[in-house]
């Protein structure tokens, strides 16, 4: 039984046209465009403030943009309020991790199920399934402000998924993370979504996790596009080769 | 059968109000049938203010906004539901002003608490729509102003309050018995908000908005339902006190009722129904108890001068020193329970484990 099966499990694509933002005199976003799938994974990168968290934060409308618009499907979401747009199917992650500190980790997944509209018992349901997909069986009852730093990552990636989205914005999921658990990460999150008919965009700067992972890869730079393509395609465009001059990244 | 399974399990994983409500009945009851008039007197307070630090942490601990206009809610209640409950004749005597459509009306004791309860409530549904979008300190100034606003409304709205004249003549209805049956339900009421879909999503947009909104959570709209059932049980607990004190003022809604209320609730810890039980007991039980100390004082005369405010002063130093060491009041936010009856979905840990000892202090985590 079901009582809140995702409306928009017919969504089309989230289309990301020409999006400027400013802070101040600042140009964080310049006219940047891109197109999430369903079922794809899209590795945004950049170097350092060019702009990857900023753009995720005007897209879930947490910051109103300058310029632009956002539209999943024919629907557009351009400045609507961040819990209509969570509505509409489109879930996020944090750089710094936000977790409902006071609720459990089973409440903290269970709030975005019924956020959607979903009872509560329904909403345990499907936040079980979550919780099993990223490993937290064993913490379901400890408060989240008792979760070791490894795991808040996964209780917010879980608690995302409780929402059912058709598209999702993981901001550096492997920040903090050593490599063991970094591949523990990738292992989990590859198959999903295709199973899920999700598409998944994820901010890294783990170049492994992101060359491993993604199918295309967007690259920002000082609020640019710089350049976009597959892996391979990418890490051979100039522009990009300089922008991360220095450092292995673009090795793989 | 499978629902009462369903049942008896869910009742497994709630047992804090009972928990909370069996000790208090017990008391009640004892001092019903053996206690003298002045124990009768302050454990019927004890559950009017069980009522008013409730409904507080209905609002103030899910949604985490400091509310100092709460208790006037508690004075619409009260002004309310007397304006229904009062005979004809004692309105003429202390009202004689009164709108001629009010002055007939003679409700029972219930209807006029409910009326009173809804006339907050209304108040509330109006001025939340607008106030529930501020955060942070914008919202608690602009909570403060409302108390000072219906403070200012009540003491001028002479036809209906009487001004700052004492009003008299109201019935007393409000028994031991009246008072543990609402301050009971109200503990109950209180726990399963925090249950609701509602209850959930204003507890989660406490502890990160941004993360709230970011699942879906309507902040605005949760946090007005919050402040609106707040309110409603305000106003129900302002008629009680009104007719078991049955003369006031409006300054019996004001800055000391509401210090009162708030140092209840800090002191036995904001976030949980729990901890709000406790802080009204032991605060409640503490002030009579400092009250009886200072009147004996006084009249043994051990001081040349009569000793005064001493009660103000002692709680006061212990809502600091609870500030300071125990930020999160007595019981922080886990509610009490049976060990073994936390809600799990695996039992690879034992209860002893979950127990709150293990949680870390308010501030700890960095
Ligand atoms: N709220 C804000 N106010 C002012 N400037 C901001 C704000 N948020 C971001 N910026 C600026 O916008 C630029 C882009 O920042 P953003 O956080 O989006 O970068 P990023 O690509 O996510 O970087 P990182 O890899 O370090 O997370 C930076 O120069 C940053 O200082
Ligand atoms: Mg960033």
């Amino acid at each position: 039984m079901s009582d809140c099966r995702s409306e928009h499990s017919t969504a089309g694509e989230l289309i990301i046209q020409n999006i400027t933002k400013n802070f101040a005199g600042l140009r964080a976003l310049d006219s940047v465009s891109l197109t999430l799938k369903r079922g794809e994974i899209l590795g945004l990168i950049g170097p350092n403030g060019s702009g990857k968290t900023t753009l995720i934060n005007v897209i879930t409308g947490l910051l109103p943009l300058d310029g632009g618009r956002v539209l999943i499907g024919d629907v557009e979401i351009t400045n609507k309020p961040p819990y209509e747009i969570a509505r509409a199917g489109l879930g996020r992650t944090f750089q710094t991790i936000r977790l409902f500190r006071e609720l459990t980790v089973m409440e903290n997944v269970e709030v975005a199920a019924v956020s959607m509209g979903c009872s509560r018992k329904e909403a345990k349901r499907r936040a079980l399934i979550a919780i099993e997909e990223m490993g937290l069986e064993d913490w379901v009852g400890r408060l989240a402000s008792e979760l070791p730093y490894g795991l808040e990552r996964k209780v917010e990636i879980a608690r995302a998924f409780a929402m059912q989205p058709s598209f999702l914005l993981l901001d550096e999921p492997a920040a903090g993370l050593n490599e063991e658990e970094s591949d523990q990460l990738l292992d989990m999150l590859a198959p999903i979504p295709e199973r899920k008919g999700l598409g998944l965009l994820i901010v890294d700067h783990d170049m492994r996790l992101i060359m491993r992972l993604c199918h295309r890869l967007h690259v920002l730079s000082y609020g640019k596009t710089i350049g976009e393509g597959t892996p391979d395609e990418v890490r051979r465009i100039p522009q990009v080769i300089e922008a991360y001059l220095g450092k292995t990244a673009v090795r793989g | 059968m499978k629902n009462t399974n369903a049942g008896i399990l869910w009742l497994k994983s709630h047992t804090t109000p009972f928990i909370l409500s069996i000790p208090l009945l017990i008391l009640a009851v004892l001092v019903q049938a053996y206690g003298d008039t002045l124990l009768v007197r302050i454990v019927t307070v004890l559950f009017i203010n069980l009522v008013m630090v409730l409904s507080l942490q209905v609002f103030m601990g899910n949604s985490g906004i400091l509310n100092f206009a709460h208790i006037g809610f508690m004075g619409i209640g009260a002004y309310t539901s007397v304006l229904f409950s009062m005979t004809p004749q004692a309105k003429a005597a202390t009202l004689p002003d009164l709108y001629p459509f009010l002055r007939p009306i003679h409700l029972p004791f219930l209807p006029s608490l409910l009326i009173g309860a809804i006339a907050a409530a209304l108040v509330a549904a109006l001025v939340g729509y607008a106030l529930m979008r501020l955060s942070d300190a914008a919202a608690v100034i602009t909570l403060f102003a409302l108390l000072v606003i219906i403070h200012t409304i009540l003491v001028h709205w002479s036809i209906v309050t009487n001004g700052p004249r004492t009003l008299f003549g109201v019935d007393n209805y409000t028994s031991l018995g009246i008072s543990t049956f609402f301050g009971i339900l109200v503990i109950f009421i209180a726990y399963l908000f925090k249950e609701t879909p509602v209850g959930l999503k204003l507890r989660a947009s406490r502890d990160d908005r941004y993360a709230a909104a970011s699942i879906g959570v309507n902040i605005v709209q949760v946090r007005w339902a919050g402040f609106v059932l707040s309110a409603f049980l305000a106003g129900f607990g302002g008629g009680l006190w009104a007719h078991f004190i049955t003369s006031f003022s409006p300054y019996a809604f004001y800055l000391t009722e509401t210090f009162s209320v708030l140092s209840m609730l800090v002191i036995g810890g904001t976030g949980s129904v729990s901890g709000a039980v406790l802080g009204t007991v032991v605060v409640t039980l503490l002030r009579e108890g400092l009250r009886a100390v200072e009147n004996s004082v006084n009249i043994a005369g051990v001081f040349p001068n009569n000793l005064v405010g001493f009660t103000e002063v002692v709680l006061s130093l212990l809502l600091i020193l609870i500030l300071v060491f125990r930020p999160s009041g007595l019981l922080g936010s886990q509610e009490i329970r049976l060990a073994n009856t936390i809600p799990l979905a695996s039992g690879k840990f034992s209860a002893s484990e979950l127990s709150r000892e293990s949680s870390p202090k308010e501030g700890e985590h960095v």
